[in-house]
């Protein structure tokens, strides 16, 4: 859930009790404002009735008595208490028809030695329409607080959050590799500073390492070169030897296969480090076409020998504008592994269109683990295999801007190089 | 053959001198810069060997010191740094060959004789042994002056073996001097033993005396002399 939507949910969340506590002592408020004026209202008014009486004006009396808002009533009996009485009482109102809520008071005076009662009355708003009107005005109030809110943290995340979306997209783009760290160090707001400035440090860091990292592998496979090519010369010149006997020979093939291997295994790291250090500049445009049938007569030893069957469907020549060399170790690998994984008597299938190239091969019924593409990663007993070859692919095609695949699809191994940019 | 090896791993240094001795090649020796400069500015050599990274100096500064006394001498770059530049700059300056460490020996002894021939005798010198002669220039062989018509592996091969004859070739030195490094990868050697077998063939066809020795498990010896 985005932020905004989050915030602006927990600010409506913590409006609705204010806004309804809000609401119910407005309503306490406002009816006890309006209670109290009605009161005054009408103790004033039987003020006025008291000194009609006290004038004798019988006119304005009867007037009153006429307007339905008070009522005098001369009284027999004597008076023992001439207090004011506040009462609610319903009043039946011939214009709506209905009884209707009114406000009274009752007040005795003696007049002349007459005792007379005044009531007068007036009708006092309903309740239940001053809740009403109160509860829409507060939803009105809520609707617009809610609408300024969210047009606040729209602001806001555009304005003030800015920074912070600027960093998620370099952090996107960062690779250890491109040797850079883009983040602004510089920005307005403290915490987005704080947070661009621990994640540099990180990248740095994290950039230093990978340097380090590679420059060892680097180094240590250059220094292991040289011991190497001691080892491999004296394998050389101990078969020379003219007093060996075939058991010594069994130790030195078995000393020379493993020294390959190493050699192997050597090459493939120094490859690797050299394709991480982009060392390979020259770019040229390949066509994929001929150093696949150029790579196919190269391993047509290998492909006799397990008696393998070639189809080759070529419906266009994929051309790609990258380095020739890379682009031929990285068909060579492909199709080194289509041969070394391949059964007896199976077959590989090369589709060449005008964007990609797939290259399918019969082989173990078990699909690949998902993480081929890491270096010393082997899925075969086979004992050439160094782990690398795939790694080295996928590599070649990452800085070739080319993109690589894997499919398993019925007993089918397929391996798909397409342009990056289809 | 006056060949001058300018390394400073000692090691690797015996190891290409006695091998190289093997065929009565004058072997000298230069383990730092200066001393290479002293022995190519005094001597005369039909083939340098020269490693890049040396004590107190580069080896490709020595091409230039070579190429200035007007020496013919072959020059092969061997180095531990397998890099493309290197290679470019190398074969720039005016060096014939480049091999990477680690090498096999009988590649080195190949490719020295290819560039001696080459520069030495532009390529027209024949190859004699015995009953064949070749022509590396028209890549032609002849039996008894016999011409034997052979693939470009069984030519190759042959070469490969004359130039390290009465020595023991692994099967390892010669799956790589004929496919080169993409054969790194190859599951099994096995083909290899079908070229030799018949290029063996072709040769006792031509009534060639059969000088192909296996070596079970670890490769063959083409041999002229007991």
């Amino acid at each position: 859930m985005k932020l905004l939507i989050k915030t602006s949910l927990y600010y409506l969340l913590f409006t609705i009790p204010v806004l309804l506590i809000s609401g119910l002592v407005f309503f306490k408020v406002i009816t006890h404002e309006v209670k109290e004026s009605n009161n005054e209202l009408l103790a004033k008014r039987a003020l006025v009735i008291e000194n009609y009486l006290k004038e004798n004006d019988t006119i304005a009396i009867n007037l009153i008595n006429k307007s339905f808002e008070a009522q005098v009533n001369k009284l027999e009996v004597n008076l023992n208490s001439s207090k004011s009485v506040f009462s609610d009482t319903l009043i039946y109102d011939k214009k709506e028809k209905e009884f209707a809520e009114n406000r009274m008071i009752t007040s005795f005076v003696t007049v002349k030695n007459y005792n007379y009662q005044i009531k007068t009355w007036r009708s006092t708003l309903e309740y239940s329409e001053l809740v009403e009107g109160i509860f829409y005005l507060l939803m009105l109030l809520l609707f617009f607080l809610f609408l300024i809110t969210l047009f606040i943290n729209l602001w806001i995340s555009k304005t003030i959050w800015k920074p912070f979306y600027n960093t998620v997209e370099e952090i996107k783009k960062f690779r250890a590799s491109d040797n850079e760290v883009i983040l602004p160090k510089k920005t307005s707001i403290k915490e987005f500073a704080a947070l661009n400035n621990s994640l540099s440090s990180m990248m740095e860091k994290m950039i230093l390492d990978y340097n380090n990292q590679k420059k060892f592998t680097e180094n240590a496979s250059h220094e292991i070169q040289t011991p190497l090519a001691v080892i491999k010369a004296k394998i050389d010149l101990l078969v020379q030897s003219k007093n060996i006997d075939e058991q010594d020979l069994k130790l030195i093939t078995a000393i020379d296969d493993s020294c390959s291997k190493l050699i192997r295994l050597n090459k493939s790291l120094l490859l690797l480090t050299k394709i991480g250090n982009n060392q390979f500049l020259e770019l040229k445009e390949v066509s994929f076409k001929n150093i696949i049938s150029n790579s196919l007569t190269f391993f047509e030893e290998q492909i006799e020998n397990s008696n393998l069957e070639i189809k080759q469907i070529i419906k266009d020549d994929f051309k790609f504008n990258m380095n020739p060399d890379l682009c031929l170790i990285l068909i060579n690998n492909l199709l080194q592994n289509a041969i070394r994984h391949n059964v007896k008597n199976g077959f590989i299938e090369i589709e060449i269109t005008k964007n990609s190239i797939t290259i399918v091969n019969s082989g173990n019924e078990l699909p690949l683990a998902t993480n081929i593409f890491e270096r010393f990663q082997k899925n075969s007993s086979s004992n050439q295999s160094i782990g690398l070859g795939l790694a080295i692919s996928n590599e070649i095609t990452v800085i070739s801007n080319l993109e690589l695949k894997y499919k398993f699809t019925l007993n089918k191994h397929s391996f798909t190089i397409s342009s990056k940019n289809n | 053959m006056k060949i001058l090896i300018v390394e400073d791993e000692i090691e690797l240094q015996k190891s290409m001198q006695h091998y190289l001795e093997l065929e009565n090649n004058l072997v000298s020796i230069a383990s730092t810069y200066s001393e290479a400069e002293f022995k190519i500015a005094d001597y005369d050599y039909d083939c340098i060997l020269l490693d890049i990274t040396l004590p107190k100096g580069s080896g490709l500064d020595l091409i230039s010191v070579i190429k200035n006394k007007k020496s013919k001498a072959g020059v092969i770059i061997i180095s531990a740094k397998n890099s493309f530049d290197d290679k470019i700059l190398g074969l720039d300056l005016g060096a014939d060959d480049y091999l990477p460490k680690p090498f096999y020996l009988p590649e080195l002894n190949s490719r020295i004789n290819a560039v001696v021939r080459r520069k030495k005798f532009d390529g027209n010198l024949e190859i004699n042994c015995n009953e064949i002669k070749i022509i590396p220039s028209q890549r032609a062989v002849f039996v008894n002056n016999i011409l034997l018509v052979l693939t470009t592996k069984e030519y190759d091969l042959l070469v490969y073996f004359i130039t390290n004859k009465n020595r023991v070739v692994t099967k390892n030195a010669l799956v790589n001097h004929l496919w080169g490094d993409a054969a790194d990868g190859f599951d099994n050697f096995d083909f290899i033993y079908n070229h030799v077998k018949n290029l063996r063939k072709k040769l006792i066809e031509k009534n060639c005396f059969d000088y192909l020795n296996t070596i079970y498990g670890i490769g063959y010896n083409f041999k002229t002399e007991e």
